[in-house]
This record gives C-alpha cells, sequence and structure tokens, in this order.
C-alpha cells in the first residue's frame, strides 16, 4: 500500500492532502476527489475542468465552471492533484485565451482518498453479516477434504485453499464483530429518527432471517467438513504443507524456523475457524453466539419500534397542548368555567342519569304517561319510606341478633347431642353378645343399620379369596368386627323399616372397643 | 327461521354490547389491566360494533388498542359546569385552579418524559415549565416547596394513578407531602395518548375568550349540506340524551327542537336500545332514566346523610314551585333536623352547618338538573317534580319509637 512517506513535500506540511478536510467548501473539495477515483476505476486518468464540473453532484455543484477550477487549483496547491497543460483542440475563442490544464490525481492524494475511503468505512459499516463468506468457506473446505487424499498434497494448490480460507473467515469474524456492535447501537439508540428506523428495521429482519438460516444449515455443514478433516488426521499434513510453501521464500539460515513459525501460525488459525464453528471444552461456537444474538435482536428491535408506535400515539405537539391548556385553566375567569373547561378538553366525565325504581316502572307500563304530561302533573318516583324517614334503606342496630345465635346455637348443641345418642344407642344395639349368625340379628333402625353396614364393609374390604374369617376395626377405632364363613351357604335377612337386607349368612361378632366392660365381659381377646 | 339457540345468542350479545357501551359510558377511558379488566375486555370485543353506533349517531370517536378503550366524549353542551375533576379521597373536592394548572404542566413533563418518572423530578419539571411568561402573566406560580403545594401535586398524581396514566412503581406520596421521600411510577404512554378528547389540539386554538376557546376546542367540519346539519343535530342530541339527566326543550334552538319533535321515537329509542336507559318523556323535556341505576356519578335518592338531606330538600322546592333563597333552605334543614336529625352523622347536626349541607345538596340537585342556581339560592326546574312526595310518612315517624342507637352512613 502507498504511504505518504514519499510525498512530494514531506515535512510539517506532510498532511497537507487532508488539508481541504478542514476548510470551507469541504464537502465540494470531496466530491470533487471522489470524482478523480471514480475516473480512476474507469482507469481515466486526467479530467479537464468540464469531466469534473459534469461528474459533481447537483447540490454541490458551483454555478460556474470557475468555481470547480478554482478548487482545482486550491487541491493542486496540497498536493492531491497535479495540473499539467492542456494541449488538446479547443472549440471556443475564450477556451483558447484561458489558461488550460488538465488534473490528475498525485499519490499523496491518492492515499489520502484511500485512508478517507477506509475512515469511512469504518465509521459507516453497520456490520453485514455475509451469507456469501459462508458458501465460499464450505467451497474451501471441500477443496481440502479433496486435497487430503493425496499421498503428497500439492502444497500450491494448498496454501491457496488455506489463504482463501482464511481471507474469507477473517473477513467473516470481522464482520461478525461489527455487526454485533451496529445491532447494539441501532438498538440502543432510543433517539434514532423514525423513519431511518424503520427503513433500517425491514433490511435488518429480512437479513437476520437470512442470515440465520444460512448459518444453521451451512454452519452445521461447516461444522461436519471440520470434523472429518481433523479425523482423516490429514489436516497435520495439510498445514505442513501450506507452512511450507509460506516458507519457501525465506533465507536458507532461516528455513527450519520459518517452516516453524508458519505452522504454528496456521495451526492457530485452523483452531480459531474450528472454535468458530464447533462448540470445544465447554466453550460455545461464535457461530452459536452469534445465532443467539441475530435472534435475540428481533425481539429487541420490536422494542425500539414499540417506543416509536408510542411515540407516535402521542401527537408531537401534545406537550404543547398540554402547556396551552395549563395557560388557559390558569386564565380562566372562574372555577366553574374551568370545570366546563376540563369537561370540554379531557372528555373523561361519566355519563349522569336519573334513577327510576322497578315499582315506579312496572306502573308506567301498566299505565304509560302521555308525552305531553307536565312533570308536575305525572305521578312522582316512589321513594321508600323508610329511606325518606331515615335516610337509609335497611334497618340498623337489630339488639336481637345476638339472641339469634344462642337459640341457633342451642340447637345446634341439642342436634349434636341427639346424634350422639342416637350413635350410642346403635352401637349398644350392634354388640352382639358373642358370636352370632347374622340371621339372627333380627330387625335394626336406620341408625343402626348403617353403622352395621359400614362395619360389614370394613370388614369385608379386607376378606381375600379362600379367607375363612377376618377380624376388622371400624374406621374411628371404635368398634371391632369378627366375621366367619359358614358352610351350609344360607342366606341371611335383615330388616330394617326401608327395606330388608339380603346375603349369604355369616358369624358375626361385634365389640365395642370404647366400653371398657366389654372387654372383660364378652369373650375378649381374639 | 330464528331457533331458540340464536335467540339466545342474540339476547346474550345484546347483553354484552349493552353492557360495555354502559361501561364506557361510566368510564370513558379503560385500561385492559386494573379493575376494569372485564370491561374492557367486553368493549374490545363488540370494538367494532361500538365504534360504528358512537361514530354515528354522536360522533364520538372510540379508540381501541390492546391496552387501552377509549371514548373520546365531547359534552352536548358547553356551559354544564357540574362535571368538576375531583380528588381522588373520599371527600370528592373539586380541582381549584392550582390544582388544574399543575395537572396540565404534569401531563405536559410526562408527554415529553421517558417511560418511567420519580415525583420529585416531575416537581422539578413543573417548577420550570411554571415559569412560561403566560402562566406567568397570569399570576400563577409553583416552587413546589411548601407543604400545600406538593398537597396539590400529589392529588394531581392520584387522579393520574386512578386513570392509569401512572402507576406507582414504589414509594407513596403521603411520604412525598411530608418532605420523607419520593415515589416512582411507571408512565402508561397510550393512556396518556389517550387524554385529550379535543377535536383540534389547544396549542392550535387561538381564541382569547375561555367561550370562544371551548367551541374552537370542539368545533367539527364545517356544515354545508342539510345532510350534515341534520347528522350534526342528531349527533348533539344523542350526545346529551346518553350523557346528561334531562335535556329541556327551553334549552334547544328552534332547529333542534323542531328536528326533535320529529324524530323523538327514533332518537330515544337508538339511546335505550344500546344502554337500556328508559325514556321519561314529558312535556318539559326528556329525561333517559335508568333502572339499573348506575350509570350515573351523582345518586338520587341516594342513603346517607346527605344523600336524605337533597330528598328532603328537594320535596321542599318542589312543593315551594318557586325559588327558594339559600336561607329559607337553611331553615328548612334546621327544621328537618329536629325530626329527622336523630338518623343524620353527627356533624350535620351541629348548629351552623347548614349552609354548608344546603350547599352540597343544591349542587347535587343542580348537577341532575333538577334545580338551577339564583344569584341568592336556587329556582326548582320541571323535572324535581319527580320527588315532589306526600307528607304524611312524617307524621308517622313522630309517633313510632326509635331506637336512640344507629350511627347514619357518611353520603
Amino acid at each position: 500500500m502507498t504511504v505518504s512517506a514519499t510525498a512530494p513535500t514531506p515535512g510539517p506540511d506532510g498532511f497537507s492532502p487532508f488539508a481541504h478536510l478542514t476548510v470551507q467548501n469541504t464537502a465540494l473539495y470531496r466530491q470533487v476527489m471522489r470524482a478523480f477515483v471514480m475516473a480512476k476505476e474507469h482507469f481515466a486518468v486526467h479530467l479537464r475542468p468540464e469531466d469534473v464540473y459534469a461528474a459533481l453532484p447537483g447540490e454541490v455543484r458551483p454555478a460556474e465552471l470557475d468555481g470547480v477550477v478554482k478548487a482545482l487549483d486550491k487541491l493542486v496547491g496540497w498536493g492531491n492533484l497535479r495540473a499539467d497543460p492542456d494541449t488538446g483542440r479547443v472549440s471556443a475563442v475564450e477556451d483558447f485565451y484561458r489558461k488550460r490544464f488538465i488534473y490528475q490525481l498525485t499519490r499523496a492524494g491518492e492515499a489520502a482518498e484511500e485512508a478517507l475511503a477506509a475512515y469511512d468505512e469504518a465509521l459507516g459499516r453497520r456490520g453485514a453479516l455475509q451469507a456469501i463468506a459462508l458458501h465460499d468457506i464450505v467451497t474451501q473446505l471441500r477443496a481440502l477434504l479433496v486435497l487430503t487424499a493425496d499421498e503428497q498434497p500439492d502444497p500450491g494448490k494448498t496454501y491457496l485453499a488455506f489463504d482463501a480460507l482464511a481471507s474469507r473467515f477473517a473477513a467473516l469474524a470481522d464482520n461478525a464483530r461489527a455487526f454485533m456492535g451496529s445491532l447494539q447501537r441501532t438498538i440502543d439508540l432510543h433517539e434514532v429518527e423514525e423513519a431511518v428506523f424503520l427503513a433500517y428495521k425491514d433490511r435488518l429482519i429480512q437479513y437476520l432471517e437470512r442470515f440465520i438460516q444460512d448459518l444453521i444449515t451451512l454452519g452445521g455443514r461447516i461444522a461436519q467438513l471440520i470434523l472429518e478433516l481433523e479425523e482423516s488426521g490429514r489436516i497435520e499434513v495439510l498445514l505442513r504443507a501450506a507452512a511450507g510453501r509460506e516458507a519457501a521464500d525465506a533465507a536458507p539460515e532461516e528455513a527450519e524456523s520459518a517452516a516453524q513459525e508458519a505452522y504454528a501460525h496456521w495451526a492457530g488459525r485452523w483452531d480459531g475457524l474450528a472454535a468458530w464453528f464447533l462448540t470445544r471444552n465447554g466453550r460455545e461456537s461464535q457461530a452459536r453466539l452469534l445465532r443467539g444474538r441475530a435472534l435475540g435482536a428481533i425481539p429487541q428491535m420490536l422494542a425500539v419500534v414499540r417506543v416509536l408506535g408510542e411515540r407516535r400515539a402521542g401527537r408531537s405537539d401534545r406537550s404543547a397542548d398540554f402547556r396551552t391548556l395549563a395557560r388557559w385553566f390558569a386564565e380562566a375567569a372562574d372555577d366553574a368555567s374551568r370545570h366546563r373547561l376540563w369537561r370540554a378538553a379531557f372528555g373523561l366525565h361519566p355519563a349522569r342519569h336519573l334513577t327510576i325504581d322497578a315499582d315506579t316502572l312496572a306502573a308506567r307500563v301498566t299505565a304509560p304517561v302521555p308525552a305531553s304530561t307536565p312533570w308536575a302533573a305525572a305521578a312522582p318516583l316512589r321513594i321508600s319510606p323508610q329511606l325518606r324517614r331515615t335516610g337509609s334503606y335497611e334497618r340498623r342496630g337489630k339488639p336481637r341478633k345476638v339472641e339469634d345465635r344462642q337459640e341457633r346455637r342451642r340447637h345446634l348443641a341439642e342436634v349434636a347431642a341427639k346424634q350422639v345418642a342416637e350413635i350410642a344407642a346403635a352401637r349398644a344395639r350392634l354388640v352382639t353378645d358373642g358370636a352370632v349368625r347374622l340371621s339372627e340379628l333380627g330387625e335394626f333402625d336406620p341408625v343402626s343399620f348403617g353403622l352395621f353396614l359400614q362395619l360389614l364393609g370394613d370388614a369385608l374390604a379386607t376378606w381375600r379369596p379362600g379367607m375363612r374369617h377376618t377380624v376388622a376395626t371400624s374406621n374411628d377405632g371404635s368398634m371391632e368386627i369378627r366375621l366367619s364363613a359358614l358352610a351350609e351357604g344360607t342366606t341371611a335377612q335383615i330388616r330394617t323399616p326401608s327395606g330388608t337386607f339380603h346375603g349369604p349368612d355369616h358369624l358375626i361378632e361385634i365389640v365395642d372397643l370404647t366400653d371398657g366392660d366389654v372387654l372383660t365381659h364378652g369373650e375378649g381377646e381374639r | 327461521m330464528t331457533t331458540p339457540l340464536a335467540e339466545v345468542l342474540d339476547g346474550q350479545h345484546a347483553a354484552e354490547l349493552r353492557k360495555a357501551a354502559r361501561a364506557l359510558l361510566k368510564q370513558p377511558l379503560l385500561l385492559s389491566h386494573g379493575k376494569h379488566a372485564q370491561e374492557f375486555r367486553l368493549v374490545r370485543r363488540h370494538a367494532s360494533e361500538l365504534r360504528e353506533w358512537f361514530d354515528r349517531n354522536t360522533g364520538w370517536p372510540l379508540h381501541v388498542d390492546a391496552e387501552t378503550a377509549r371514548l373520546r366524549k365531547i359534552p352536548g353542551v358547553l356551559h354544564d359546569s357540574t362535571h368538576p375533576a375531583c380528588d381522588a379521597t373520599r371527600a370528592a373536592a373539586p380541582f381549584t385552579r392550582r390544582r388544574y394548572v399543575l395537572l396540565c404542566l404534569a401531563l405536559a413533563a410526562l408527554e415529553r418524559g421517558e417511560a418511567q418518572i420519580a415525583l420529585g423530578r416531575l416537581a422539578d419539571q413543573v417548577v420550570l415549565d411554571a415559569t412560561d411568561p403566560g402562566l406567568v402573566a397570569s399570576g400563577i406560580q409553583f416552587t413546589l416547596d411548601r407543604r400545600d403545594e406538593r398537597l396539590d401535586l400529589a392529588a394531581v398524581v392520584r387522579l393520574l394513578l386512578g386513570l392509569g396514566v401512572l402507576r406507582r412503581v414504589a414509594g407513596d406520596e403521603d411520604a412525598y407531602v411530608n418532605g420523607a421521600g419520593d415515589v416512582l411510577y411507571d408512565v402508561e404512554r397510550r393512556a396518556l395518548a389517550g387524554l385529550l378528547a379535543t377535536r383540534r389540539g389547544p396549542s392550535t386554538v387561538q381564541a382569547e375568550a375561555t367561550a370562544d376557546r371551548l367551541a374552537q376546542l370542539v368545533a367539527e367540519t364545517a356544515l354545508d349540506s342539510d345532510d350534515l346539519r341534520f347528522r350534526a343535530m342528531r349527533q348533539t342530541l344523542t350526545r346529551r340524551l346518553l350523557d346528561d339527566p334531562v335535556l329541556y326543550y327551553d334549552e334547544l334552538s328552534d332547529a333542534e327542537l323542531s328536528y326533535l319533535t320529529r324524530q323523538r321515537g327514533f332518537l330515544t329509542a337508538r339511546v335505550a336500545e344500546l344502554t337500556g336507559l328508559v325514556p321519561e318523556i314529558r312535556a318539559e323535556g326528556i329525561a333517559m332514566v335508568d333502572p339499573e341505576d348506575d350509570l350515573t356519578d351523582v345518586r338520587m335518592p341516594e342513603q346517607g346523610t346527605h344523600g336524605h338531606i337533597t330528598l328532603l330538600l328537594a320535596e321542599y322546592l318542589a312543593g315551594a314551585g318557586r325559588p327558594v333563597t339559600t336561607d329559607q333552605l337553611a331553615r328548612r334543614v334546621r327544621e328537618l333536623a329536629a325530626v329527622h336529625g336523630t338518623f343524620w352523622a353527627k356533624a350535620a347536626r351541629e348548629p351552623g352547618t347548614e349552609a354548608e349541607l344546603v350547599e352540597q345538596a343544591v349542587a347535587r340537585l343542580a348537577a341532575l338538573g333538577l334545580v338551577s342556581r339564583t344569584a341568592d339560592g336556587a329556582e326548582p326546574r320541571p323535572a324535581l317534580a319527580r320527588y315532589a312526595v306526600g307528607e304524611p310518612l312524617v307524621l308517622e315517624a313522630g309517633k313510632v319509637r326509635l331506637p336512640a342507637q344507629r350511627k347514619a352512613r357518611q353520603a
């Protein structure tokens, strides 16, 4: 790359080709220089002032050609351009008398433009993710894979493949870094211009979609290829071949160390590439991080969109509106006009209506009031006498409340006592004097029968096939039932007021465990 | 063709629509969260139907998005001053000049601000904005370092909290008022954006007189055809039927009156269909009365001391049938206290409170369009006759021994 060390006038003004950036009319100078750079891209070396004039964009173009000539001469003075006498034909007399030159870029001027272009690019770069780079990487990896097939890989081809791979990868990594940075910048910019942002948003989302897709599909393939290359064990041979090729130019005495160095260098790059696409040693691959970042960018961007939407939901002059209203409220003559202003400006008041009760309404339905009746002649609203007298609908302070509760409590107590007595009686009724047959139990009242059924259920729940005898305790642990099957297969009947209970006859014994006496007086233990 | 199922569904739909419409009329700004979430969902479900109805019949735009529903109501009449902004406290005192100004300055600051704000910061910005030459010229200034000024700001903030423009994150206003702390809020931008209901931004209105300003704020496009004129009339009349307790014929212009006379049945039926209000049509005007008794912010009759006194004074005024002075009303309150005083709050029985009680009752009756204020008292308006109740019950009350202990509920 050319450097300004060889500029025509080195010394304190060594950087005079940059002088046009800090004077008036910078925009014009830069556009003029740009015209030369463009021309050079098209392999045109010299430009006449007319050519430059025509190439300038409208907003910086001076009204007269003279303006351009002056600018060109200034640039010549700073060393950006070189002027040579123009020996071409002219077609007008005044042109002939004018001192005519053709201009071309000096080396210093060219270097300055290159520097400025790099500067612009670095600052202006929004960070683009290169999906193309991914494709290229796949291609180069494939080429490497083909090379591993040879016993002695061609050093030239290997080197070129590695070199291309390295440069594409470096570009990808750079761009990814810039991309992450610019993404963050975009998202953090809460003060962005709305139109700019919206335009950018659409592009970014499209772009992200495509890139994420590529990253997922190609990223996987790249990882696969890297693994294949590494597993073939030939990657080292390839790296050495490339390193050997690179070191070939080294001076003879350094040949050995140069090859070593080059190899270390290439091996490091290879590891970097692998780490980019493969998750290793617990470190997530860069590609995965990038993917996560790109995906995460979308909701973040939506948040910015929401902020913008909210901002748009409020008109831009709303704040001025409120300040105006503040002044009006301050200037209003009295509270009444302020209340009116409040109602008209904010419209937050609830609707307000008179009420009508169901009785009055029903009366009106049966006897409609003609529309021409004055209010005074129509029947008035029915106001509850209670409300009219006391100002409230319900009675307050009922002293009997306490009595009510006592009565209810007493009632509850009575009910409870009655139930206890009934259950005690039922228990007493159930307890058998030793083992009896079911068929001998006779008649039960409903409470005893309910209790009996529960006990029987508890006993039968323990009944297993082949058992002849079982013992069970009721759920509350107050009674025990012993049940033995009978061989003869007769049927037992128990009569109750609500029907007759039928079932195979059993030998049954029921013991009240709460009653200490029973144990001693019945046949006690099993 | 209608099957019973279809009828049931229709009925359900109509009931939901009515509920949604009533919710919007009662609370023109509904938020998707908080205590009105259910109403909001109803409104959202029926948004398109409601929007069309309000747009055609009242010209009120209905805006519904995922977080807010806002019916931008324009009042049918601009001269009604009985709808003040009120404190969010129980006393519900109407806003003062300082509070209105503070409210607008606070809103201006919120509008410019970020998604969160601290009360202290808000106060700083308000103080800064109050140095606006227009405000200074009107003789108002804020420093917000005195306690009563901070109380004003706290009242403003509570109103905004009630509207859902602010949501409290940490701290409380009392601490700020006492100078002991600060409060942090989230700003609900959508609610904030929907606050103004005017057709024009106030900053674009140049008029100097308050009445002109009001008229310009709500001015619709110029009316240049009969159709549009009729539509404007229909909308104004429907606005009044929907929003105001009584529509008196003597307040209408000739054109409006003749339009209303021709379209009365149609207009009232449309309102009744949407809201369930029942038209009470009399020789002097129309009242859309509410059988459900909740589509209102001022109730009559109402329980409690003040409601009771209002009811009794309404009877008195209706019986008088002519303008009555404040003194006469105060005397009447004293007489009533002798009969009914035992049911009233203790404070209402103290001598010397009559003037205040009369003022409250008259304000309530005026808000309901039942009386109009005169220079020294109140004049009954026709609809007050609804509350003309005979005397016999009072005699009975004298005979009955009432239990001595009960505390009348506060209004």
